[in-house]
C-alpha cells in the first residue's frame, strides 16, 4: 500500500476567500452568520439565518471556463487553484495520474432553480442557456475544476450531503493508496439557497430562534442549541502519493492514515451513536491508532438537538473526556458538502500552529452533551493526530484520521 | 427596424453575452476565430438574438453559414424583412 499525504490546501468560506482568512476569523472568534432578510418572503420558512460566502474575482476565470460554473463551482475552482498553488505543483507537472474528487449535496441549487423557473413559468426551453445543465449536474464542481485546471486523471464526485467532501477525501485516499493515482484534488463545495435551508427547516433541524441575534447561532453542544445554520463555500486539499511528494520536495501538512464510512441503516434523517461508534472504530482500525493516540477531534456537531447528542455520546463512549473536541460550525455555519474539507483544513492548520480553536457559542454544555472534553476557549496543545467526523442525512457516516508528518 | 439598429442590438448581445470589447466588434470579425466563440456559445447567441429581436431562428438552416459579424447582421435583416413581407 502507498502512503498518502496532504501537500496543499485552499478554501473559500463565509469568513473569506482564503485559508488565511478562515484562520484569522476563527482567531478573532468571528461569526459569519447573518440575518437573511430576503428569506422572509417564503411562507412556512422560519429559519432566516445563514453564513454566506462572498463571490469575488470570479471574472479571473476565463469566460468559457466560467460559463458552466454555478456559484458552488466558482468557489470550488478558486479553492482548487489555491490548493494547487499551495502544493507547488505546476501545470507542467500535471499528468494523467492527476485528477479530482469533489463532492456536493446536489448541483448548483441556484442554477437548478433558475432552470425550473424557465421551464415551469416561461415554458420555453429555447431560453435555457447552453451551460445551465452543466451547472446543475451532481458532479458539477468536479467537472468544472477538472476543466479549469486541465486535470486528466480520475474525475469523480461523491454525493452524500454533509459527508460528501469527507467521502471525497477518503475515496481519494483509497485511490492513491492503491496506486491508481498520484495526485488528487479532493474536497467539496456547496452554495446557499433558500431551498437548502428549507430542507432542514421542514424537518425542524434548522435554527429558528436566533433570527434577530444571528451570531448567537448555531450553538454546537450548547444547552440552548436549536438547529443548524447553512453556510457555503469550498475546501480543497491536494492528496499526493508520499514518494511523489518527497521526490519533488513538497511541503507536507499531514499524512492520511485512516478512513471509514458506513451507513446507519436505521433512520433517514436522524444520526445514531451506535453507527457513529462503528464508523470511528473502523477508521481507527484502518489508521492502526488507539483512541488515546488521538490528540484532537474535530466534531461534525452542527447545533441540532438530536445530532449533537448522538455524536457526544459516541465520542464519550470511545474517548471518555480525555480528548479535546470542538466544532467549527459556530464560525461558518454548516457548509454541508464542503464542511468536511473546510474543517479538515482548519484542523491541519491547528496541528501546524499547536492550537485548538474552541466551539463558538458553546456557553453552557447541554446536559445531553456532557462527558466529553469540550474546548471552550483557545487551547494550546501539540497535535500529532486528528480525527475528523462528518455525518449526513440518509444515515451516512464518515471519519478520517490524519497524522502530523515528521520529516 | 433600421440596419443601424440591428447592428447596435447585435453588438450589444455580443458585448453582454460574451464579454467582448466594443473595439473587437468589426463587421468582418470572424465569430469563431477573431471573437473566440465556440459551438456552445452559438446556442446562447441564438437564444439572446431571439430574445432581443423577438424572432424565432433556432431552426433556420442559414445559421450554419454564418461566419462573420456582418453575416449575423445580414441574417437578422433577412428574417426581419421576411416578417414584413409576410
Amino acid at each position: 500500500m502507498k502512503r498518502v499525504v496532504i501537500t496543499g490546501v485552499g478554501a473559500v468560506t463565509p469568513l473569506g476567500g482564503s485559508v488565511d482568512a478562515l484562520i484569522q476569523g476563527m482567531e478573532l472568534r468571528k461569526s459569519a452568520v447573518c440575518f437573511m432578510e430576503e428569506w422572509s418572503r417564503y411562507c412556512g420558512m422560519s429559519s432566516h439565518v445563514a453564513a454566506p460566502a462572498k463571490l469575488k474575482d470570479e471574472k479571473n476565470i476565463p469566460r468559457q471556463k466560467r460559463r458552466s460554473m454555478g456559484r458552488m463551482s466558482i468557489f470550488a475552482a478558486q479553492a482548487a487553484e489555491q490548493a494547487l498553488a499551495d502544493s507547488g505543483i505546476k501545470s507542467d507537472d500535471i499528468s494523467n495520474r492527476t485528477g479530482c474528487i469533489i463532492g456536493s449535496t446536489t448541483g448548483s441549487a441556484g442554477s437548478i432553480s433558475r432552470a425550473f423557473e424557465i421551464m415551469l413559468f416561461e415554458k420555453d426551453l429555447s431560453r435555457l442557456p447552453s451551460s445551465m445543465f452543466f451547472q446543475g449536474m451532481s458532479h458539477t464542481a468536479a467537472i468544472n475544476v477538472a476543466q479549469y485546471l486541465g486535470l486528466t486523471g480520475c474525475v469523480m464526485a461523491t454525493s452524500a450531503a454533509c459527508a460528501s467532501s469527507l467521502q471525497a477525501i477518503g475515496t481519494g485516499y483509497e485511490f492513491i493508496r492503491s496506486g491508481r493515482q498520484d495526485v488528487l484534488l479532493c474536497g467539496g463545495a456547496e452554495e446557499l439557497h433558500p431551498s437548502v435551508t428549507g430542507s432542514f427547516d421542514v424537518v425542524f433541524a434548522a435554527s429558528v430562534k436566533y433570527n434577530q441575534t444571528p451570531q448567537k447561532t448555531p450553538r454546537p453542544f450548547d444547552e440552548d442549541r436549536d438547529g443548524l445554520v447553512c453556510g457555503e463555500g469550498s475546501g480543497i486539499l491536494v492528496l499526493e502519493e508520499y514518494e511523489h511528494a518527497v521526490q519533488r520536495g513538497a511541503g507536507i501538512y499531514a499524512e492520511i492514515t485512516g478512513y471509514g464510512t458506513c451507513g446507519s441503516g436505521s433512520h433517514i434523517s436522524q444520526s445514531d451513536k451506535s453507527s457513529i461508534i462503528r464508523c470511528i472504530n473502523e477508521t481507527l482500525n484502518d489508521a492502526r491508532t488507539a483512541p488515546d493516540e488521538i490528540d484532537y477531534i474535530n466534531a461534525h456537531a452542527t447545533g441540532t438537538v438530536q445530532g449533537d447528542k448522538e455524536e457526544a455520546a459516541a465520542i464519550g463512549k470511545l474517548f471518555g473526556d480525555s480528548v479535546p473536541v470542538s466544532s467549527l460550525k459556530g464560525y461558518i455555519g454548516h457548509t454541508l458538502g464542503a464542511s468536511g474539507a473546510i474543517e479538515l483544513i482548519a484542523s491541519l492548520i491547528m496541528m501546524e500552529k499547536g492550537i485548538i480553536y474552541p466551539t463558538l457559542n458553546l456557553d453552557g454544555t447541554g446536559p445531553d452533551c456532557r462527558g466529553i472534553n469540550h474546548v471552550k476557549k483557545p487551547l494550546k496543545k501539540e497535535i500529532n493526530t486528528v480525527l475528523k467526523n462528518c455525518f449526513a442525512f440518509g444515515g451516512v457516516n464518515a471519519s478520517l484520521v490524519c497524522r502530523k508528518h515528521i520529516a | 427596424m433600421t440596419e443601424q439598429e440591428i447592428i447596435e442590438i447585435t453588438n450589444r448581445v455580443f458585448e453582454e453575452s460574451f464579454e467582448l470589447e466594443k473595439e473587437k466588434l468589426k463587421p468582418e470579425a470572424q465569430i469563431f476565430t477573431d471573437l473566440g466563440l465556440d459551438s456552445l456559445d452559438i446556442v446562447d447567441l441564438v437564444a439572446a438574438l431571439q430574445k432581443n429581436f423577438g424572432v424565432n431562428m433556432r431552426n433556420e438552416e442559414e445559421i450554419r453559414n454564418i461566419r462573420t459579424l456582418q453575416d449575423v447582421y445580414n441574417f437578422i435583416s433577412a428574417i426581419k424583412e421576411r416578417e414584413v413581407t409576410n
